[in-house]
């Protein structure tokens, strides 16, 4: 592998400072003179035409400077779904009718935000309630009651895939089994609750929003349609962001309101959510119902794989439309299913709706798909991680139209994992067990529903007289670390120090469009573009290099510890800062730029690449209380070349932990479209002590479509978490779960179920 | 009635006057505008607002303002000596100990007072007293080792000076 | 020059009728839905039936209507 300078060594994160020392401002720690504070009003019926609202004596509070309903709105709907217009389905406030517990109808401005609350509760709204749906399986009947007109039987997006001849598959397979599965919703819970502060100013007709959101560029485009106005006009300003997990996609009322109460006033207004609104308002990882059948020969080789998906969507789309979609493509991967068949609906509902939450559809799909593997091959009687050795892919494979994997470490992965596994572990006690998941996960995904014009990442680097850099993008660090990945790409490229680069970072106004840090996409599209920009003015510094040196043009020259020198003479070589200022002077004065930038092509339809591996969990479960405790945990995995250990690290850490938190605790229990557990005193996340030890190998591999070899690794390890935890669970005792969130009721019910069926396996046996 | 409220926080003394039911954590943030001290839920239970009380971690949306009156406060603000970080900020920094960062600077507070308590804790006493703490973003195991990595900093850090006034 | 097979609704053409329903129960607008309902097809019953029951049974419901509804086209 070849030598980097910085590329692969661990780098502490570029916003260390600024974060450990309370200087970082989030959206939510931010205020303007003269500032308003709004407020929402939301519905307390799942769903209800709205008949009429009064909103006079809320206006006549002191302190009170605007009251909007729909009908003072521009009007305009967006989404995430852009391609499918009728998927456009969002709104600022409701105008006939509310379709969830939450829905907003009205908003307030105010002085201070407990005026703002006082107002809310002075107007006053009629509604007429309506029959209401809240699940999937009511939602797509004839008679249900519709969420949205034009949309009978809740039907808001299907996706069908295919490859390969499956009844074939079938007919020839040695066993067959089908499993039916029911995965509860989770909430993404970050720390920071969803906020945003709108300005806009009078004079230019221009305004300007700055939140906390994973995209300003889906901001930017959503708050246009929203309010009607050009794009253009429009700058979204993305300051520190306290954690995305895939809910900040969406362009949520916060920010829209935020934007019109500011263009009626001619203030700055900000809207912050209490965190009730939080659980109860923003988006979350969808619950669905699944059902498996999976086709085997005797010696454990899969032959086909059917897969039906019914999503209890909630009452917009989101990014869930393309969740429904991923749950059909990451659940066949990372193995070879020659014959494959997907049906998925999403359904619209009357709760709050189900999105992109991180692994984006793998979280469900692999917890059903793995937890069959593990009950397959007991029955044909493989070993759990030979069964997975033997179907797992190998580089160059293709799911005929979807997609292909070009660096490719599965297998290896597999194998240190079994050599691993004996040394950590050579003695099992009793109800103890290990439980595997194989993995994969996209680098960035290549799919356009957003309808983006633009390139799907740019970046934009000036290098100045004195050789500092100002790197620009539209990328989004929410704490995944891409502001260190992306000082580190460009260093790297030009040869200089993480020191030289100055960031400007997730402003629509500063840079050309990146789509933002969702789906991991941010170290392989950003950085491609990063790299392509600074490689740019790298050639113009070997240029004037070249004519200086005045040597054999047959040599190649390179950038490295501030020089630029032939390759295979060092010694022979010129200062980086001297190369610079050459360069400026030859280029009449202007400070060197280079814009890259990147959209795949010809890599199917997913992603470019693909982050791998496989996780063990060593588990142990009291038969008494059911309890299961999680003791130790190692991954194995390929995320190409690794661009910072650290953060790498960092987030293979904090996918376990939401991953773990997905089998074990988190769930979002609702009554009638109310939740009912919207607080963290009732929503339980694993804490410190629930927090196993991890261990991480890495089999490097060299991706050819991203930066410097590098790849997904990110969100690739929350998947494999849960399905470990049953896997082990199953392994130590024989239960088995068609469900998540493995609480000790479940857990005792499934053993006695499976104390049971090895009693009358045994009696039958005799 | 807004009552008088004298209060020293990061060294500096304030002479206030707050509604009773006003909230230490309000007047850091609003009233001090001291904003690296964050604030996650509505019901006393992510400890992101820690602050440190008269020596003590607390959580300072569970404070009544007044309760701190006559009383020392530090937040995450006056932890640094200057443009020197503390070696817990240090090791945070060193370590990856935090993501978003928007649980750190309450973490950051409760490990100082555990390390002026401790100075030398376990990975289990650590997950004991921190236990409170929500963060969504690291799993907490890197914050863990930090927080052992300061504790070696802080002890070398000693050493070093008791060394210094020996000689 | 092969056979292929125009959506009624729209400019989609496919090889197979299979693939034409694959395609039609694909659109999510009111046009290709409403067309359904004059061949004395449900859209969601076809969509429940493909979703919920393995195998391609709303897709293959729907092909057996366009072999005799979609119109011929060589190219
Ligand atoms: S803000 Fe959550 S405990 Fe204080
Ligand atoms: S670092 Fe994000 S919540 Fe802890
Ligand atoms: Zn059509």
């Amino acid at each position: 592998m070849k030598e980097y300078s910085i590329i692969g060594k661990p780098t502490p994160n570029v916003d260390g400072p600024a974060k450990v020392t309370g200087e970082a401002a989030y959206t939510i720690d931010m205020t303007l003179p003269n500032m308003l504070y709004g407020k929402l009003l939301r519905s307390p019926y799942p769903h209800a035409n709205i008949l009429s609202i009064d909103t006079s004596k809320a206006e006549e509070l002191p302190g009170v400077k605007a009251i909007i309903t729909g009908k003072d709105t521009p009007g305009g709907k967006w989404g995430l779904w852009r391609r499918f217009r009728e998927l456009s389905d969002q709104q600022a406030l409701a105008t006939d009718k509310v379709r969830f517990i939450g829905d907003p109808v009205a908003a307030v401005a105010a002085t201070t935000e407990e005026i703002a609350e006082k107002a809310l509760d002075l107007i006053e709204v009629e509604y007429e309630p309506l029959p209401a749906v809240f699940d999937p399986i009511e939602a797509i009947k004839d008679d249900a009651p519709m969420v949205h007109e034009d949309f009978p039987s809740n039907i808001n997006a299907t996706r069908h895939i295919e490859w390969g001849d499956v009844d074939k598959g079938f007919a020839e397979a040695d066993y067959v089994r089908e499993d039916r599965f029911v995965l509860e919703a989770a909430h993404p819970c970050a720390m920071e609750v969803h906020n945003s502060l709108a300005s806009y100013d009078k004079g230019t007709g221009r305004l300007t929003v700055w939140t906390s959101t994973g995209s300003p560029y889906f901001v930017q485009q959503n708050l246009a349609e929203a309010l009607k106005l050009r794009e253009g006009d429009i700058r979204v300003i993305k300051p520190h962001v306290g954690g995305h997990y895939g809910g900040k996609n969406s362009t949520m009322p916060d920010a829209v309101n935020a934007a019109i109460l500011s263009m009626k006033t001619g203030r700055p207004v900000k809207i912050v959510y209490n965190r009730d609104e939080e659980f109860t308002t923003t988006e979350h990882r969808t619950a669905q119902n699944m059902a498996l059948k999976i086709g085997l020969k005797k010696d454990g080789t899969i032959v086909a794989f059917e897969v039906k998906t019914m999503t209890n969507g909630g009452a917009y789309t989101g990014l869930g439309a393309t969740t429904l979609y991923l749950t059909g493509t990451f659940i066949t991967m990372p193995y070879k299913i020659p014959n494959y068949r997907y049906d998925g609906v999403r359904t619209y509902t009357n709760i709050v709706w189900g999105t992109s939450i991180r692994g984006f559809g793998a979280v469900p799909a692999k917890y059903c798909s793995e937890t069959q593997l593990d009950r397959a091959a007991k029955d044909l009687g493989i070993d759990p991680l030979e069964i997975r050795r033997k179907n797992a892919v190998i580089p160059g494979y293709e799911a005929p139209g979807q997609y292909k994997f070009e660096s490719c470490g599965i297998q290896p992965c597999i194998e240190k994992m079994a050599v691993r596994v004996k040394e950590k572990w050579p003695k099992l006690e009793k109800d103890e067990g290990i439980g595997y998941c194989a993995f994969a996960y996209m680098s960035g995904g290549i799919f356009n529903w957003i309808d983006t014009p633009y390139a799907y990442s740019s970046a934009h680097v000036k290098v100045n007289w004195d050789g500092t850099v100002d790197l620009y993008s539209q990328a989004a660090d929410v704490g995944q670390g891409h502001n260190t990945v992306a000082a580190m790409i460009c260093a790297e490229e030009l040869g200089i120090g993480i020191e030289d680069i100055r960031l400007h970072m997730g402003d629509t106004a500063h840079a050309y469009t990146d789509l933002g840090a969702w789906g991991s996409r941010e170290t392989l599209m950003n950085g491609n573009a990063i790299k392509d920009a600074a490689a740019q003015v790298k050639q113009k510094l070997i240029d004037i290099a070249r004519l200086k040196l005045g040597e054999n043009i047959a040599y190649d020259l390179v950038a490295k510890n501030k020089r630029i020198f032939l390759e295979l003479r060092p010694e022979r070589g010129l200062s980086y800062y001297d190369l610079v200022k050459d360069a400026i002077r030859a280029n009449d004065g202007v400070p060197l730029t280079g814009t890259g930038h990147y959209t795949p092509h010809n890599k199917g339809m997913i992603s470019p690449a693909y982050g791998m591996g496989i996780m063990a969990m060593k588990a142990k479960v009291d038969r008494e209380t059911g309890h299961v405790t999680v003791q130790d945990v190692l991954v194995v995995h390929d995320s190409g070349q690794i661009i910072n250990p650290l953060g790498a690290r960092g987030q293979v850490e904090g996918s376990i932990h939401m991953g773990l938190g997905y089998g074990l605790c988190e769930e979002m229990p609702m009554d009638q479209g109310m939740l009912l557990n919207p607080e963290f005193v009732d929503y339980k996340i694993l804490r410190t002590r629930d927090m196993p030890e991890i261990e991480i190998l890495d089999v490097p591999t060299y991706e050819p479509n991203g930066p410097f070899g590098a790849k997904e690794a990110a969100e690739a390890t929350i998947a494999p978490a849960a399905p470990c935890v049953a896997n082990a669970v199953y392994q130590a005792t024989g239960a088995e779960f068609y469900s998540n969130v493995l609480k000790p009721e479940k857990v005792l019910k499934a053993i006695r179920e499976a104390e049971k069926k090895q009693k009358a396996s045994k009696a039958t046996g005799k | 009635m807004k009552q008088q409220l004298k209060i020293v926080v990061n060294g500096e003394p304030y002479d206030l006057f707050v509604e009773p039911k006003t909230l230490l954590v309000q007047v850091i943030r609003e009233m001090l505008g001291l904003k690296g001290t964050h604030q996650a839920c509505d019901s006393s239970s992510c400890a992101a607002c820690t602050v440190i009380l008269d020596g003590m971690a607390v959580k300072s949306c569970s404070v009544l303002a007044l309760q701190a009156n006559g009383k020392e406060v530090l937040t995450i603000e006056g932890l640094a000596d200057g443009t020197k970080l503390h070696p817990i900020q240090q090791a945070f920094i060193d370590n990856w100990a935090f993501q978003c960062g928007f649980c750190t600077s309450g973490q950051i507070m409760a490990a100082k007072a555990l390390l002026d308590e401790n100075p030398n804790p376990t990975r289990e006493e650590i997950q004991e007293q921190m236990d409170g703490h929500i963060c969504r973003c690291t799993g907490y195991n890197m914050i863990n080792e930090a927080i052992r990595d300061a504790a070696k900093r802080l002890q070398s850090e000693k050493s070093a000076q008791s060394g210094k006034g020996a000689a | 020059m092969a056979k292929h097979y125009r959506c009624p609704m729209c400019r989609k053409i496919c090889a197979e009728h299979l693939d034409l329903a694959r395609h039609y129960l694909g659109q999510t607008d009111k046009k290709h839905k409403e067309w359904l309902k004059t061949q004395g097809l449900s859209y969601a019953a076809l969509i429940k039936a493909q979703v919920t029951e393995f195998g391609n049974k709303g897709y293959q419901a729907l092909a057996d209507v366009l072999k005799k509804t979609a119109a011929e086209v060589e190219i």
